[in-house]
C-alpha cells in the first residue's frame, strides 16, 4: 500500500492505491495554514480511516509539499548571503539584463529582484579558469572575515557560487570546510553540487534559491517527521521533486529548490502514467484550475524536462518537468478594455472571493460565471453538491460589466468569454509544443484540474488533435502522480569538449563517477541493484549554438570511440526532427554529461472493471439546454460519471458530471468510458 | 461595427495571428546557428495584412518590428501583386530600401490562399557577418556603405519553395563564415513557411472575409485607443534635444532635435534642427527613425496596446532627406543605434513637460557593440561579439531596475564561462562602478563594467559606442548618470582610454574594459527617502559622501542609522543653497 499526499492552495488531497487489488481510494481535507503538517496528518488519518488499513500496512508515504515555491513566491525565504569570484558580485542582479516579455513597451515592468541584496554579496580573491585550473588560490582569511560579516549580518544560509567551479570544485568545497569551522550554524549551498553546469547567472540564481529556501525546508520536514513519528512510529517519507521523482525527506532539506513547482510535475506524471495504462504515448497534458492552466508534454510516455526551466521570474537550472502555466482558469475574469475590447484573464477571482456565481462577494464575471449561464455547469451540483452557484448573481455580473457594453445578450456575452479564453489556451498548447520542436495534432489531450474537462474538448479539436481523455477523479487528479512516481536523483558534470577531442578516459571516469553517487545514494535507501535504473545521457550542440539537446547514451564499461559515434548520430538525428535540419559536416560538442539514478517502485496496477457498459443509460439522470458553439443552446442530457459503467459510449451534445468537474461532450463528439474509468473522447470520422 | 464580424472575433482572430509570429519567432531562435539570434536573440516576426499593414509582432525587439512596416511597403513598390507566387521569399538588407543595418537580413514571403494574396509574413535577424571592411560588421569610423558589407536589394531567395542557387552563391563568396549566415538564412526561410502555413490555416478556418474584416477591425481598435491616448496629452509643441558624442572620424558633437506637435488625437512630428547626416557610419535609415519615434509614442500613451499599423496612425512623421536621420546615399548606417536611441532619449525629454508621469530619465542611451576576432590556438578564426547597453533611467516612481536593459533592443549578454570557453580571453570583472546612477528622489541604475584580457595576439577591436561625451540627463532635478569609457589596460603602465567607435589591434595580455553609460536620475534628491539612502549606502552602490553632499542624508558611520535632525538640517540649507 502506498499513500499519495499533496498539498495545494486551498485543499489537500490524499490517494492511495491498494498494491494487491488496484484499487484507488481518494479524500480530500482543508489546507491547514500556518502549520501545513496539521492538515498532512489529518489527511493520513482521513485516508487510513476510509481505506481502514493501519499504518504498519503502508509501505511509504509521498508528500508534494508547496512549503518552498509559497516562500519563493512570497518572498519569505530565509536570510541569504553570496560568496562569489572576486569582481563578480553583482552578477546575481545583472542578470541577462534582458526586460521581460510583458516590458517590450513598458517602462515600469521589471525582472525580480535578486534574493540577495548587495551588502550581502561577497567577492573572495580566487580563480579558477575553463579547464579548471586554478590561476589564484583561494583566499582563506577572505573567506573567514566575509563569514564573520554574514555572522554579524544575522545571515542564516550561505550561497557559494564561483567561476568555473562545476569544472574544479576545490575553492567551494574549502569554502564549505571553512564555513563548518567559523560559522557551523549557517545552512551552505555550493553551486558545484546544486547545478555543477556552466553560465554563471542561471547557476547563481540557482544555488541562492537552494540557499534561500534550505532553512524553511528543514524547518517545515523536521516538524513534520517528528509529529508523523510521535503518532505512527517511523515512516518512510518520500517528497516529490519537480523532476518527476521522489527522494528522502533528508535530501529534500539539502536540495529544497527540487521542490519548487513540484505539484504541477505531478500532474504531467499522473498524465503519462494514463497515457501509458492506455496505450497513448504522446500526449499534453492540462491541469486548468481556478487561476491558472498548466500545460505539460509527454512524448514516448515520457514527460518532457527541461534545464532551462524559470520560475517566479528565476532561472532554475536543475532538470524539471517541463510546464508552461498561463494565467487562464475558472476564476479568471472578463474585462472591456479602453478600446472596448474584450478580454478574459490573467487577473482571477481566486477562491475567494471566487467568481460571482459563488456568492462570497465577487462582483465580476468569471470564466466559472459563463460555464454556468451556458448551462455547462450545474448550480446544484457544484462540488459534488456542497456550494450551491447563483446563476442569478453570475448573469448580472456579466450584464453588467460585459453584455451591456458591448450590446449583446447576456447569453451570446457568455459564449464570447469562453471562445476567447479558449483561444488564449490554445495558442498557449500550441506556442508551448512548437517551441518543443513537436506538432500538436499528432498528441491527445489529457484534461483535468476542476476545470479542465469542460474546456479540453473544444480545445482539442481546434487544435486537431488525436482524442480526449479526462481521468478519473479529475480533481484531486494531481496526487496521482505521486503514487506513480519513482525515487529519482539526478547528478550532472559539465565536460565542454569537442567530439574530435574526447578525452576517453576523462569521459568514462566522469560516467563512473556520476554513477557510483547515485548507486550509492539508491543503496542506503534500501534499493537492490536490480531495482535500480541508471541512465545515462549527454547534452551536446553544434559548435557556437547556445541550446543543447539532451541524448541517451547506452550505458557501458568503457565507452570507446563506436560508442561516441553512436552518440553524435544520435544528435544529428534528433537535431533532425526537432528542427528539420542536421549538418554531418558541423563540429559537435559535448556539454554536460548526464546521469539519472531511478529507483523503481513496483509499478502501480489500476483496478479495471469489465466493459459491461452500453449506452451509458445507467449513468442519465436528466437534460437541461447548454449552449454550444455554432449550434446556441440544446437540450442536453446529463450524465452521472459515477454510476457510468465501462464500455459505455454515448455520444454529444452531453454534459458528464461528478464531485469535483464537468466533461463537456461537444454535438458530435463521442464519449467513451474505458476499463479503468477514463473518458475517451473521440470526433471527426470516428 | 461593420462586416462580418464582431469583437469577440475579432479577438480570437488576434490571438491566432500573435500565436503565428510567437510560432515563427520560436522557429527561427530554434533552428539558427549563431549566438546572436539564438542567445542575444536580436530578431522580429511578424504577420502583415494583404495591404502590408502589421497585424501582429512576436515579442522580440521593437526596434526591429516597428521598422518592419516601413520595408513591407517598400516591398509592395518594388513587387506589386502579380509579380510574387507562392513559396517565393524575397530577400534584403538594403539599408536605402526600408531596411535597417546590412547586419540585419529581412526575409518576406507572400501568403496565397485559394489563388488570392491575402497577406505576407517576415522576419528579420542580425548576421554574424556580411563581409565588408571588418569582421561583424560593427567597427566605428566607417565612411561610406560599401564598405559595410554585401547590400543585397529585394530580390528573390526562393522561388516557389526553392533555393536560388545564383543568390545563395553569391552569398556564400561574400561572406566570412557562410556555414553559419547560410544557416541563419536558412532558418529565417524555414521560420516563413511555417508563418505562411499557419496563416493559410487561419484563413481556411474563418475565410478571407471574416479574416480581413476582422484583421481591419483591430487595427481600428488600436488606432481608437491610441487617439484616446493622445487626446489626453495636453495640446502643444514640445521639444527635446540629444546629442551623440562624434561620428567616429571627426570630434563634432551631432545634435537630435525632435519637435513634437499634439493636437486633438494626432501628433506630428518634425526633426528641424537636427545635424545633416555625417560621413562616419551612425546614420540613421528612414526605418530605424520611424521605429524610434513609434516606439517611444506606445510606450507614453499606451504601453498595452496591441501593436499593429494602426498605432502608427494617428502619428505624422516629417523627416527631412539629407539629415542624420534620414540619410542618402553612400551614407554609412551600421552604428545607427547609437541614433536610435538619441531619437527616443529626446522624444522622452520633450514628453517630459506634458507627462511628466509617463516618461523616464535618460537611459544609457546607445548600444556598446563590440567584435573582438583573431585566431584561436587551434588556428581557427573566431569572432566574440559583446553587445551592451548599461543602465537605465529612473522612473517617477520608482528607481531604474538595476542591470537591466531599456529602449528599443531587447538582446541578452554573454556569459562570462560562455565567452571564456569558446575564445581566448579572460573576464576580469563585470559589476557596477558605485556612484554612477544619477542622483534625484528615484536613483538611476549604476553603470556596469566588464573587464576583457586577451590571451593570443593580432585580435581587432571594432567597435561602436557612445555617451562618452554626453551624459543621460535626468529628469525634475535628478542629476546626469555617468557616462561610458572604453580604457585599455586600466591601472598600468600604458592605461589608455580609447574611442567610442573605431577600429584597433589588442595584443596579448591587455585588458579592456568596457565601461558603460549608466542611467539619469528622477526628481529632486533631497526628496529621496532616507532610508533608500541609507540601503544605497550599505549596499555600496553610493559612497557616505554622496549620501550627505547629494542627498543631504547623514548616516551614523558605524551602523548607517539615519541621523534624522541632521538630515533635516543638512537638506534644509542644501536647498537653500539651490534656491540661489
Amino acid at each position: 500500500m502506498r499513500i499519495g499526499i499533496d498539498v495545494g492552495g486551498t485543499f489537500t488531497d490524499i490517494v492511495a492505491i491498494d498494491d494487491v487489488t488496484g484499487q484507488f481510494h481518494y479524500a480530500k481535507t482543508l489546507t491547514t495554514y500556518p502549520n501545513l503538517w496539521e492538515g498532512v496528518l489529518e489527511g493520513i488519518a482521513r485516508i487510513l480511516d476510509k481505506t481502514g488499513w493501519t499504518m504498519d500496512q503502508v509501505n511509504y508515504i509521498v508528500h508534494g509539499t508547496t512549503i518552498g515555491t509559497n516562500a519563493l513566491i512570497e518572498k519569505k525565504g530565509a536570510k541569504t548571503g553570496l560568496i562569489t569570484t572576486e569582481g563578480f558580485m553583482d552578477v546575481l542582479e545583472i542578470g541577462r539584463v534582458q526586460r521581460p516579455n510583458e516590458a517590450l513597451y513598458d517602462f515600469f515592468i521589471d525582472n525580480p529582484l535578486p534574493l540577495v541584496p548587495r551588502y550581502l554579496r561577497k567577492g573572495v580573491p580566487e580563480r579558477v579558469n575553463a579547464e579548471g585550473e586554478v590561476l589564484l588560490p583561494l583566499d582563506e582569511e577572505k573567506v573567514r572575515e566575509v563569514l564573520q560579516y554574514f555572522k554579524e549580518q544575522n545571515v542564516e544560509s550561505v550561497a557559494v557560487c564561483l567561476l568555473f567551479a562545476f569544472q574544479n570544485p576545490a575553492h567551494e568545497r574549502r569554502i564549505a570546510e571553512i564555513c563548518a569551522e567559523v560559522f557551523p550554524e549557517a545552512y551552505i549551498s555550493l553551486s558545484s553540487e546544486i547545478a555543477p553546469e556552466f553560465r554563471e547567472f542561471e547557476r547563481s540564481s540557482t544555488t541562492v534559491i537552494n540557499a534561500y529556501l534550505q532553512p524553511v525546508m528543514k524547518r517545515y520536514i523536521s516538524q513534520l517527521t517528528k509529529e508523523l513519528e510521535k503518532k505512527y512510529g517511523k515512516i518512510d517519507l518520500r517528497i516529490m521533486q519537480a523532476s518527476g521523482g521522489t527522494i528522502t525527506a533528508e535530501a529534500a532539506e539539502k536540495f529544497a529548490i527540487n521542490t519548487v513547482n513540484s505539484g504541477p510535475a505531478g500532474g504531467v506524471l499522473a498524465g503519462s502514467f494514463i497515457g501509458n495504462i492506455t496505450e497513448r504515448k504522446k500526449l499534453i497534458s492540462v491541469d486548468m484550475g481556478g487561476t491558472s492552466f498548466d500545460i505539460g508534454l509527454i512524448d514516448g510516455g515520457i514527460p518532457k524536462i527541461t534545464s532551462e526551466a524559470k520560475f517566479d521570474g528565476y532561472p532554475i537550472k536543475i532538470p524539471v518537468i517541463d510546464i508552461d502555466a498561463i494565467g487562464a482558469g475558472g476564476g479568471s475574469i472578463a474585462w472591456i478594455d479602453k478600446g472596448g475590447a474584450l478580454n478574459v484573464g490573467p487577473q482571477s477571482a481566486g477562491a475567494a472571493p471566487g467568481p460571482s456565481c459563488y456568492g462570497k462577494g465577487g462582483r465580476l464575471p468569471a470564466v466559472t460565471d459563463a460555464n454556468l449561464v451556458l448551462g455547462r455547469l450545474n448550480e446544484e451540483y457544484f462540488l459534488g453538491g456542497e456550494m450551491s452557484l447563483r446563476k442569478d448573481l453570475a448573469y448580472q455580473a456579466i450584464k453588467e460589466h460585459v453584455a451591456d457594453p458591448l450590446g449583446m445578450s447576456v447569453e451570446e456575452a457568455a459564449a464570447g468569454i469562453i471562445r476567447i479564453i479558449n483561444a488564449k489556451m490554445s495558442k498557449g498548447i500550441s506556442v508551448n509544443s512548437v517551441e518543443k520542436g513537436s506538432d500538436v495534432r499528432e498528441f491527445t489531450l489529457v484534461a483535468f484540474g476542476g476545470a479542465g474537462p469542460l474546456h479540453a474538448v473544444e480545445l482539442a479539436v481546434e487544435l486537431e488533435m488525436q482524442a480526449v481523455v479526462v481521468p478519473p477523479i479529475c480533481g484531486g487528479f494531481s496526487a496521482v502522480g505521486l503514487l506513480v512516481s519513482d525515487v529519482r536523483y539526478d547528478f550532472v558534470q559539465t565536460m565542454i569538449r569537442s567530439s574530435d577531442d574526447i578525452d576517453l578516459g576523462q569521459l568514462n571516469e566522469i560516467y563512473k563517477e556520476l554513477e557510483q553517487k547515485g548507486i550509492a545514494q539508491l543503496t542506503a535507501e534500501r534499493f537492490n541493484l536490480q531495482d535500480m535504473e541508471l541512465v545515462w545521457s549527454v547534452d551536446l550542440r553544434y559548435e557556437g549554438q547556445s541550446y543543447e539537446l539532451n541524448v541517451p547514451v547506452d550505458r557501458g564499461e568503457n565507452l570507446g570511440k563506436k560508442d561516441v559515434e553512436k552518440i553524435i548520430e544520435r544528435f544529428h538525428a534528433l537535431h533532425e526532427k526537432l528542427y528539420a535540419y542536421s549538418s554531418q559536416e558541423e563540429e559537435v560538442q559535448f556539454v554536460n554529461l548526464r546521469v539519472t539514478a531511478i529507483g523503481k517502485t513496483p509499478p502501480v496496477e489500476f483496478k479495471t472493471e469489465s466493459l459491461t457498459g452500453k449506452n451509458g443509460a445507467e449513468g442519465l439522470k436528466g437534460s437541461r439546454p447548454v449552449y454550444f458553439e455554432g449550434h446556441g443552446f440544446i437540450d442536453t442530457p446529463i450524465y452521472e460519471r459515477d454510476r457510468l459503467l465501462s464500455g459505455s459510449r454515448f455520444t454529444g451534445p452531453a454534459v458528464v458530471e461528478e464531485t469535483i468537474s464537468s466533461t463537456l461532450v461537444t454535438p458530435g463528439a463521442s464519449c467513451y468510458v474505458d476499463e479503468f474509468g477514463n473518458l475517451i473522447l473521440t470526433w471527426g470520422e470516428v | 461595427m461593420t462586416g462580418k464580424t464582431d469583437f469577440i472575433t475579432m479577438q480570437v482572430i488576434r490571438y491566432a495571428m500573435e500565436q503565428i509570429a510567437d510560432e515563427m519567432g520560436h522557429t527561427l531562435v530554434r533552428t539558427a546557428r549563431s549566438t546572436v539570434i539564438k542567445e542575444i536573440m536580436d530578431i522580429s516576426c511578424a504577420v502583415f495584412d494583404h495591404k502590408g499593414r502589421t497585424i501582429a509582432q512576436a515579442h522580440h525587439a521593437p526596434m526591429l518590428l516597428t521598422g518592419l512596416e516601413i520595408t513591407m511597403s517598400r516591398l509592395l513598390q518594388e513587387y506589386p501583386p502579380g509579380m510574387l507566387q507562392d513559396g517565393d521569399i524575397i530577400i534584403s538588407n538594403d539599408p536605402y530600401m526600408g531596411g535597417q543595418h546590412i547586419m540585419d537580413v529581412q526575409l518576406f514571403a507572400p501568403v496565397f490562399f485559394e489563388g488570392e494574396l491575402v497577406g505576407y509574413v517576415g522576419s528579420l535577424a542580425h548576421m554574424v557577418d556580411m563581409g565588408g571592411a571588418s569582421p561583424g560588421g560593427v567597427a566605428g569610423g566607417v565612411n561610406e556603405i560599401y564598405l559595410e558589407g554585401l547590400r543585397l536589394p529585394m530580390v528573390k531567395l526562393y522561388k516557389g519553395y526553392k533555393e536560388d542557387k545564383e543568390i545563395f552563391g553569391i552569398l556564400q563568396n561574400n561572406i566570412r563564415v557562410p556555414h553559419v549566415t547560410l544557416g541563419d538564412i536558412r532558418a529565417m526561410a524555414s521560420c516563413n513557411y511555417v508563418g505562411v502555413r499557419r496563416l493559410q490555416d487561419v484563413f481556411t478556418k474563418y475565410g478571407v472575409e471574416t479574416v480581413q474584416d476582422a484583421t481591419a477591425m483591430l487595427m481600428d481598435y488600436s488606432e481608437r485607443r491610441m487617439r484616446e491616448g493622445l487626446q489626453a496629452i495636453p495640446d502643444g509643441t514640445y521639444t527635446g534635444v540629444d546629442y551623440i558624442d562624434d561620428d567616429g572620424l571627426s570630434d563634432d558633437p551631432i545634435k537630435i532635435q525632435i519637435n513634437i506637435i499634439k493636437k486633438g488625437d494626432g501628433i506630428k512630428v518634425n526633426f528641424d534642427g537636427t545635424s545633416k547626416q555625417v560621413k562616419g557610419n551612425i546614420n540613421c535609415p528612414i526605418a530605424t527613425t520611424y521605429a524610434g519615434v513609434y516606439y517611444t509614442i506606445i510606450c507614453v500613451v499606451d504601453p498595452s496596446v496591441a501593436a499593429n499599423s494602426g498605432c502608427y496612425r494617428p502619428v505624422k512623421l516629417d523627416v527631412e532627406e539629407g539629415l542624420i536621420v534620414n540619410p542618402r546615399m553612400p551614407g554609412a548606417v551600421a552604428s545607427r543605434t547609437n541614433t536610435s536611441q538619441k531619437i527616443v532619449e529626446a522624444m522622452l525629454k520633450a514628453f517630459s513637460t506634458a507627462i511628466p508621469d509617463r516618461v523616464v530619465a535618460g537611459s544609457h542611451g546607445q548600444i556598446s557593440t563590440c567584435a573582438f576576432s583573431s585566431y584561436d590556438k587551434k588556428g581557427r578564426r573566431f569572432v566574440y561579439t559583446e553587445i551592451q547597453g548599461g543602465g537605465a533611467g529612473a522612473r517617477p516612481t520608482k528607481d531604474a531596475r538595476e542591470g537591466q536593459d531599456s529602449h528599443l533592443a531587447r538582446f541578452m549578454n554573454t556569459p562570462v564561462e560562455a565567452a571564456e570557453m569558446e575564445f581566448p580571453v579572460r573576464v576580469e570583472c563585470y559589476e557596477f562602478i558605485p556612484d554612477t546612477g544619477g542622483a534625484g528622489k528615484f536613483r538611476g541604475a549604476l553603470s556596469m563594467r566588464k573587464d576583457i584580457r586577451f590571451l593570443c595576439d593580432n585580435v581587432s577591436f571594432a567597435r561602436y559606442g557612445d555617451r562618452q561625451k554626453f551624459g543621460p540627463f535626468g529628469l525634475f532635478g535628478g542629476s546626469e548618470g555617468a557616462m561610458g569609457r572604453f580604457i585599455l589596460n586600466p591601472g598600468k603602465p600604458g592605461e589608455k582610454r580609447m574611442r567610442s567607435k573605431g577600429l584597433d589591434t589588442l595584443q596579448y595580455d591587455d585588458v579592456i574594459s568596457l565601461q558603460l553609460p549608466g542611467g539619469g536620475g528622477y526628481g529632486n534628491p533631497l526628496e529621496r527617502d532616507p532610508e533608500l539612502v541609507k540601503q544605497d549606502v550599505l549596499d555600496g552602490k553610493i559612497s557616505l559622501a554622496t549620501a550627505k553632499d547629494t542627498y543631504g542624508v547623514i548616516l551614523n558611520p558605524a551602523d548607517l542609522a539615519v541621523q534624522q535632525q541632521a538630515t533635516e538640517q543638512q537638506r534644509q540649507e542644501m536647498g537653500k543653497i539651490a534656491l540661489k
